[in-house]
């Protein structure tokens, strides 16, 4: 508490007894120090620790003003006798921190390293801790091994002197230092990253011992030297006659050390040991900027090796970096993660890379040492050494292999093609086809495919028809030699393809086309000739053109398409010439000349082989016809180039047209325009200063018109049930799943009961209450059969028609609208739903829940007794109550649509977004429907439970999904019903809710409800009966 | 108006901002622009006499769009650190913040009558806020476009964005309905003709479109310059003579209305064109670039 005291500044005075006043007061004040900060500084005085007053005015001193504090002698200050500076001239007076220190100080080994002070070892840069012994006694060690090798470097040392180099060279053990396996000091360790070697003072070069030994080396140096030698502080002249006798004891470390080390780091000389990879940079330490890119260390080496010598360039500045250089969007605070968004997409903002390189090869300062080192590196990095020609930096390359030349990628298979191809190296004699016309194809066909798929298929049939006498022709029957032929050819023909395509032998209008054809095949468009220019006059002379050309080439009218460039045996004349016969043969008809009379000379297996080939060139030729005659019949091409031109002009004009075509359909397709009705909100309305289109309607639909449509015009919806009819059937693969959309479900199941409650009103189809209850009777009797679920699902359907059929009309439009899609009020969502259906149909069917669904259904269908109550409402408060309602109807609708139509809750997804629109705004709606239904009839919840229950026993086991939507319905609502499993009574509730709403919303209703209740329960028992 | 009454000659280069300028805007009356950037400003020129006048900070991230009330009182800027800042010019203070968007905020503009500002997001929607109340909900949500919105375009009755999923959207608040024209490519830019009969898209596969309003024709397209992968800018003269756009090379190129030839273009900067801005009534246009300047170019 005193020390706390102490420092504080106290206000005011304290209490002090009389007695004590005088005698004490003094003390007080001195014990309580920081009293004394109350007075002015002027008026503070200073006092020892007994509280005597030292410190003295000038005219206060009195007797105690004696040497204690101030001289330190009794003596005083002696005057400090005269000099002349005559002789001395006025010395730069080197002062370290003893000459500052008191003897207590220096006794207490005040900022003497090693002494008194509390470093670790670690820390301990010069201290004599217990590794530096160890470590020294490794040196001592060591010194005897290096003496040899500094023997010789002194000599270097008086031979750098004479150049008026910095005697960097001294042979401090610094390489075996390095590796002492003792720990250091992380002091030491720096230092000896940065140059400093074991045994050299720490200090500037000027001055130091160094110096004293290059003087010792030549006398006439010292002129030159900025600081005179003879001034040696009085500890420094220990390491001075150190090195004096340097040379002859060059190793002399250990004495040098324990010399300079008690004056701490301040006597230490500094020595420039070379540093082999000094910091240049302006890096941060340790890093490496060419870490992943050694390639680029290599090169700004070269380059620094290239300009060292004296060619410093004067860009070295301490802030080399361009501003640029920061990242151009340099906002990104320390605090915010850095991720894709703040790339510079840019990129082009600033030459990063340029700037980087070029602040990298910069040293950073211009110092003398670094002139020296740059002449050293001339000879070598360190003296003895040479860089070395080749670095080990150089990343290792290898070349690419060398591809013969000859090589061909295509892979041989030594399998059945090559044995088939070796099989028949004899040519079979052609022989006659077998007059079967049947066998002939068989044959034909066999060998075909065994050219095709190999011997193996051969061996295969032949082991499988062995019995069956047609395929005798395989084991040597009659037709062998015919198979055998023609086995032959096919397989020639096969192999010529298959080495046609691999070897790229082709003739070359074969090759030309198949490049096409391939161009064909991917959607390439061929290379438009440059010359061609779209403007019809200059068309009309190049076709003209073309035509003289063509009629250059072409030999005869027949084969104007055989240009030079299709002459597949131009290098052989003759062969060319019996090619064009054989063409002339086969195209004109007629019969064949028995043998060409041209091959003669030719063995007959030449000449089948010739055939072969010939047929194959004919073949492409044609084909090439072909695809040009395509061409030119397509209609835009046609009007430019008459059928007898080369192809390539047939090519160059139809990628143009081509593109315009392209280009026309897509103008065609885009723009596309699609209205969609959006209710901007009345707030945004107003503040746009505009009025509110949908002001006054019900939140969810827009116009009131569709309501009034809906209740009124029964014709408009007869329409809708043609469209709606058949979907009612797919009722039974119609899925609601009630998967994460639960709610959306449970609004649209809430609504679609309002909206069939409607329905019932108007028309109170007595089959629809029928099937609502009737089979809630039947159930409630506990039967739970699956006959049971057809009849329920047929009365579902008739329900539904009804109800679609009063509601589709305006309805479907209104919900079109609301979906996002145009559907004109005549007909109806059914396109829009059908599309949904078609779309969800295939998910449905696979769903495995389908029979939940279709109970799911039921259950819809069953709530159905609960609408008469919305109906009600909305005949009654149409005026008042239009919003609910209205919303109820176009969900109703809806979900009619939805339901009736199989309405798939595996929306697409535009569909399902949608739906979400719809939910968005409905909800707020449902909310407040919830949170009303307090009061209840408990008979219609039961009744309701009861139903639900058995709808859900029939739904157990499959129903999986929505339960946390139940559990929040669940924990939403009254616990007081508890029936079954936990799903049941979810499920229940979730009925009863919508119920609640109901009620809630018109009182009157229950009463109505219970009339209409007996009601149908009465007809249900006429059903029943029935 | 002819050829040499394009604005091809530069008066005057704004420099301050450090990194890329994202947006450069003319204000209402056309004496001031307004410019923003990557470096998380938004700065206030007098373009005529080039000189910076304000700096507003406070984005923590770029900053995509800035748009000033017709009464130079106020700014709305957004950018990519999700929010919408409402600025007071004269003190330079952010009155409002409106947050709510799920990402990056790529325009925003104030209605007529300064009461709202709409904006467009990276998460496919626009939002209107609401300037006159201290909701910090926004007004209404539209969310149906099925990519980012990249731009956005008011008249005094709709509302315009283009998106990424190559729709230009209208929302009309006096009839209620959403007309979507279909480009069929992503829609960078939307801006209007100074008649208001037609919109000009600029479409990421180096287009500019330029639609009919009313019956959602193509009326035209404009080809010859880059825009492949950067949200560029384009717009019409005030005299709707003429189209002009940026250009990812630098190019500034004009085309004709309606015959869509390019009747000038020159290079304007070092790097990608992000900005083009009109001047309402006289033959001037302020450019920005990615190369950290804004360009004021006169006749």
């Amino acid at each position: 508490m005193e020390s706390d005291e102490e420092d504080f500044v106290f206000y005011g005075t304290p209490i002090e007894r009389e007695d004590d006043l005088l005698s004490r007061k003094k003390k007080a004040i001195a014990e309580s120090s920081g009293q004394l900060r109350t007075l002015p500084a002027w008026k503070q005085e200073v006092r020892d620790e007994e509280g005597r007053r030292r410190f003295h005015g000038a005219f206060t001193g009195g007797y105690s003003a004696g040497y204690y504090n101030t001289v330190g002698s009794k003596e005083g200050w002696a005057p400090q006798s005269f000099k002349s500076s005559r002789k001395n001239r006025a010395e730069f007076k080197e002062q370290n921190i003893l000459n500052f220190l008191d003897e207590d100080e220096k006794s207490v080994g005040y900022l003497i390293g090693g002494r008194g002070s509390g470093t670790t070892s670690q820390f301990d840069t010069f201290g004599f801790t217990a590794a530096e012994i160890a470590r020294k006694q490794v040196e001592k060690e060591q010194k005897q091994r290096t003496k040899a090798m500094c023997l010789i470097l002194v000599s270097l040392v008086h031979l750098a002197a004479l150049f008026h180099l910095k005697p960097s060279i001294i042979p401090g053990p610094a390489p075996d230092e390095i590796v002492v396996p003792v720990t250091e000091s992380v002091g030491v360790k720096l230092l000896l990253k940065m140059g400093w070697s074991r045994g050299r003072t720490i200090k500037d070069s000027h001055s130091d011992a160094l110096y004293d030994a290059r003087r010792q080396a030549r006398r006439a140096f010292l002129a030159f030297s900025s600081d005179d030698p003879k001034v040696e502080v009085s500890e420094s002249e220990s390491v001075k006659g150190d090195i004096e006798n340097f040379p002859e004891e060059p190793v002399n470390d250990d004495v040098q050390f324990s010399k300079s080390t008690p004056y701490g780091s301040f006597g230490i000389v500094m020595c420039d040991v070379y540093v082999l990879n000094p910091k240049q940079d302006l890096h941060g330490l340790g890093f490496d900027p060419y870490k992943h890119a050694p390639e680029f260390r290599e090169n700004k080496r070269s380059r620094i090796a290239n300009k060292s010598g004296l060619g410093f360039s004067s860009r070295d500045s301490l802030f080399g970096l361009k501003s640029g250089k920061a990242a151009p969007g340099f906002g990104i605070g320390a605090l915010e993660e850095l991720d894709a968004e703040d790339e510079d997409v840019y990129a082009t903002g600033y030459e990063f890379e340029d700037a980087y390189v070029q602040e990298v090869e910069e040293p950073s300062t211009l110092r003398l040492e670094n002139q020296t080192k740059k002449e050293k590196k001339d000879q070598g990095d360190l003296p003895g050494f040479r860089v070395a020609s080749n670095s080990d930096y150089k990343m290792e390359r290898f070349e690419a292999p060398l591809v013969p030349k000859d090589f061909v990628p295509r892979h041989e298979f030594s399998g059945p093609l090559d044995i088939n191809r070796k099989t028949y190296e004899v040519t079979p004699p052609d022989a006659p086809p077998p007059e079967d016309g049947n066998l002939k194809l068989l044959i034909e066909g066999v060998a075909n495919l065994v050219a095709k798929c190999g011997k193996l298929y051969e061996d295969l049939s032949k082991e499988k028809n062995q019995s069956n006498p047609l395929f005798s022709f395989l084991s040597g029957g009659t037709g062998h030699e015919y198979y055998a032929r023609k086995l032959w050819e096919a397989q020639q023909k096969h192999n010529d393809q298959t080495s046609q395509q691999l070897n790229g032998k082709m003739p070359p209008s074969v090759k030309k086309l198949t490049a096409e054809s391939r161009g064909q095949i991917l959607g390439e468009k061929p290379l438009e000739k440059s010359s061609q220019i779209p403007s019809s006059s200059v068309a009309s002379t190049d076709i003209q053109l073309q035509f003289n050309l063509t009629d250059t080439f072409t030999k005869s009218a027949s084969f104007s398409q055989l240009t030079n460039v299709e002459n597949p045996f131009k290098d052989d004349p003759a062969k060319q010439e019996r090619f064009e016969l054989f063409l002339k043969e086969k195209y004109k008809g007629g019969l064949r000349s028995a043998s060409s009379s041209l091959a003669s000379d030719m063995s007959e297996a030449a000449r089948a082989q010739e055939r072969l080939s010939f047929e194959a060139a004919a073949e492409a030729i044609e084909k090439a016809r072909q695809g040009r005659g395509s061409k030119l019949l397509s209609p835009s091409s046609m009007d430019f180039i008459p059928g007898g031109v080369m192809q390539f002009t047939s090519s160059e004009v139809e990628p143009k047209k081509d593109l315009k075509a392209e280009d026309i359909l897509r103008k065609k397709m885009y723009p596309k325009r699609e209205e969609f009705q959006w209710r901007p909100s009345p707030l945004l309305c107003k503040r746009f200063d505009l009025i509110d289109p949908y002001m006054g309607k019900p939140p969810p639909v827009p116009r009131i018109r569709s309501k009034m449509d809906s209740l009124i015009f029964t014709s408009d919806s007869v329409k809708g049930i043609k469209v709606d009819d058949p979907e009612t059937s797919k009722k039974e693969i119609s899925s609601l799943p009630q998967s994460t959309n639960e709610d959306i479900t449970k609004s649209i199941t809430e609504n679609k009961t309002e909206g069939d409650v409607k329905v019932e009103n108007i028309e109170r189809p007595v089959d629809l209450y029928k099937a609502i209850f009737s089979d809630d009777s039947e159930d409630e009797g506990g039967d739970s059969g699956i006959g049971r679920v057809d009849n329920q699902e047929k009365k579902a359907e008739v329900a539904n028609t009804a109800l679609s059929r009063l509601i589709a009309g305006d309805f479907l439009e209104s919900l079109g609208k609301e979906l996002g899609i145009g559907v004109p009020p005549d007909m109806p969502y059914a396109t829009q739903k059908s599309k949904n259906i078609a779309l969800q149909k295939e998910l449905v069917n696979e769903d495995t829940r389908t029979d939940i669904l279709k109970s799911q259904n039921n259950d819809e269908m069953s709530l159905n007794h609960d609408l008469p109550y919305d109906q009600q409402i909305a005949r009654e408060d149409v005026p008042s109550k239009g919003d609910t309602i209205h919303g109820n109807m176009r969900e109703s609708s809806n979900v009619n649509s939805k339901g009736n139509s199989t309405m798939n809750y595996r929306p697409d997804k535009s569909h399902e977004e949608n739906i979400k629109d719809a939910r968005k705004v409905k909800t707020p709606v449902t909310h407040r429907r919830d949170y009303n239904s307090s009061s209840s009839l408990e008979e219609e919840k039961n009744r309701k439970c009861s139903r639900h229950h058995r709808h859900k026993r029939r739904n157990e086991g499959s129903d999986s999904s929505g339960d946390d939507e139940r559990d929040r319905q669940h924990s939403s609502r009254s616990k007081g019903r508890r029936k079954g499993s936990s799903r049941e009574k979810s499920r229940s509730e979730k009925h009863s809710k919508h119920h609640k709403h109901r009620k809630h919303e018109s009182p009157n209703r229950s009463s109505r409800y219970s009339n209409e209740k007996d009601n149908p329960h009465s007809k249900n028992e006429k059903r029943r009966r029935e | 108006m002819s050829v040499e009454h394009l604005p091809r000659k530069e008066v005057n280069v704004l420099k301050g901002h450090e990194g890329a300028v994202l947006a450069a805007r003319f204000n209402g009356d056309g004496n001031y622009c307004l410019s923003c950037g990557k470096d998380r400003t938004i700065r206030l020129w007098n373009p005529h006499r080039g000189i910076h006048i304000k700096t507003y900070k406070s984005h923590g991230r770029e900053v995509r769009d800035v748009h000033v009330t017709s009464d130079n009182s106020k700014l709305c800027s957004c950018g990519g650190d999700r929010q919408i800042f409402y600025w007071d010019v004269a003190t330079g203070r952010v009155i409002r913040k409106f947050r709510g968007h799920d990402g990056e905020v790529n325009g925003v503009k104030f209605n007529e009558y300064s009461s709202v500002v709409v904006s467009a997001g990276y998460d496919q929607s626009l939002r209107a806020w609401d300037c006159r109340s201290h909701s910090t909900e926004p007004i209404q949500i539209i969310d149906t476009f099925a990519d980012s919105v990249m731009s956005i375009c008011l008249t005094k009755t709709e509302i315009i964005g283009g998106s990424v999923d190559g729709t230009v959207r209208t929302f009309d608040i006096r009839i209620g309905s959403e007309i979507s024209d279909n480009l069929g490519q992503p829609v960078n830019c939307v801006s209007m003709s100074n008649d208001g009969n037609c919109i000009l898209a600029g479409c990421l596969d180096s287009t500019l479109r330029l639609l009919d309003r009313s019956t959602g024709e193509l009326l035209q397209e404009y080809k010859g310059h880059t825009n492949k992968s950067f949200k560029l800018d384009c717009c019409l003269t005030n005299t709707d003579a003429h189209v002009t756009g940026g250009s990812e090379d630098g190019f500034i190129y004009f085309w004709d209305l309606v015959d869509a030839s390019v009747v000038s273009k020159f290079r304007a900067h070092n790097s990608v064109v992000t900005s083009v801005s009109y001047h309402p009534k006289e033959n001037c246009m302020v450019t920005s670039s990615v190369d950290g300047t804004i360009r004021v170019w006169k006749t």
